[in-house]
């Protein structure tokens, strides 16, 4: 195993000391095989405990570690050091505001998560004796890449829309609500649709596409958005038909 | 204690500046224009063309001439990179399941390329050109 030292240009922001977040340098001796996390959880274990940032899994399941490396939204549990020069640059990631260092303010992702019904609405709720509920592997295929999300917040990071309009609803929420829509099991579409398919819903996504480049569970949510788009747009065209909900 | 957050702001007017995929993304939306400006000169040529001939010849000598040229040229490169990116898009919004699989997004891309050729061809045939 190798050893390189690795520069790690860390933006810190303590709120009780600092008005401004600045560049903080660690030169860290890091493994061949690190990923940044390694190289961050060096800096906290051995040269500054007041480094903050959040983690968990280590393994891109938990969707805590995200953050810009180099400027690119990335979890660092998967971004691997011998893809970087010897100099990094860490930053919390953007369009966020900064809680303390690395860590963001969730808040607004969380109650937009919230405004699209992330979860199953069935037609009639069942007693769990009467046993699950079915499906083929077709159904399941319909939704399943979209259920792979993690909340990691990447994609909102990468979104210049959600950057000039804080009040897109934004990818990964809409992509969630666009999950559970494509459910078998679910009929909770048109509770879902006020936020979903108004203004600040899919209509506000300009598809850029950048969400689903930088996507490290592959969930597409740009696909998911314009998807809802053309089912919205036939909702609406099909609402002028006789018998159609206006 | 309470809590400060720092909020950093984002230029309204420059942030496509900050990373490529948003250059490729104003590209391709700038390439709509010049879509559109040659879809008005199009028009402008029926309209020309239905005033008689004199009408048509002046509308014929300008879109020929050197300017016409270079703006043909341009509307070319940017209707290629509009269609292109556009194909390139198309598996995202155009998801299409058979049974249990998703059908591949090349092949929905080659298909648009193909009916895209195929058009080409009957258009150039109709023109008299090939």
């Amino acid at each position: 195993m190798s050893e390189r030292q690795i520069e790690l240009e860390v933006l810190r922001y303590r709120p009780e000391m600092d008005d401004k977040p600045f560049f903080q340098t660690y030169s860290v001796p890091c493994q061949e095989e690190w990923v940044v996390l390694d190289a961050l959880n060096y800096v906290k274990d051995e040269m500054d405990r007041t480094l903050s940032y959040r983690w968990s899994c280590h393994m891109f399941v938990c969707g805590s570690c995200g953050m810009a490396i180099n400027g690119e939204p990335k979890l660092a549990c998967k971004a691997f050091l011998r893809d970087y020069q010897t100099k990094i640059r860490i930053e919390p990631l953007s369009n966020f505001p900064i809680e303390r260092d690395l860590v963001i303010v969730q808040d607004d992702f969380i109650e937009k998560l919230e405004s699209v019904k992330p979860y199953i609405i069935p037609k009639q709720e069942k007693p769990i004796d009467q046993g699950e509920y079915l499906q083929t592997p077709a159904q399941l295929k319909a939704y399943k890449q979209y259920s792979m999300c993690i909340n990691c917040l990447l994609c909102y990071s990468a979104c210049p829309q959600y950057a000039l309009e804080e009040k897109f609803i934004g990818p990964a929420a809409l992509a969630l609500a666009h999950r559970y829509n494509m459910d078998s099991r679910d009929v909770g579409r048109s509770a879902r649709e006020h936020v979903v398919a108004s203004h600040d819903g899919i209509w506000a996504c300009s598809f850029v596409g950048a969400c689903s480049q930088v996507c490290p569970k592959d969930v597409d949510p740009a696909g998911a958005i314009q998807q809802v788009k053309f089912t919205s747009a036939v909702d609406y065209l099909t609402s002028f038909l006789p018998g159609g909900k206006r | 204690m309470s809590r400060k957050p720092y909020h950093r702001e984002v230029s309204k007017t420059t942030w496509f500046l900050k990373q490529s995929r948003y250059q490729h993304y104003m590209l391709h939306e700038i390439s709509s224009v010049f879509v559109a400006i040659y879809v008005g000169v199009l028009i402008v040529g029926l309209f020309r063309l239905a005033q008689g001939p004199e009408a048509w010849s002046g509308w014929l000598a300008a879109v020929t001439s050197p300017i016409g040229v270079i703006f043909h040229i341009l509307v070319f490169i940017f209707s290629i990179i509009h269609t292109t990116s556009w194909f390139k898009a198309v598996p995202q919004a155009m998801r299409i399941q058979r049974g249990e699989e998703i059908v591949p997004g090349n092949l929905i891309i080659g298909a648009h390329y193909g009916v895209w050729a195929v058009v080409s061809v009957v258009v150039l045939l109709v023109a008299g050109v090939a």
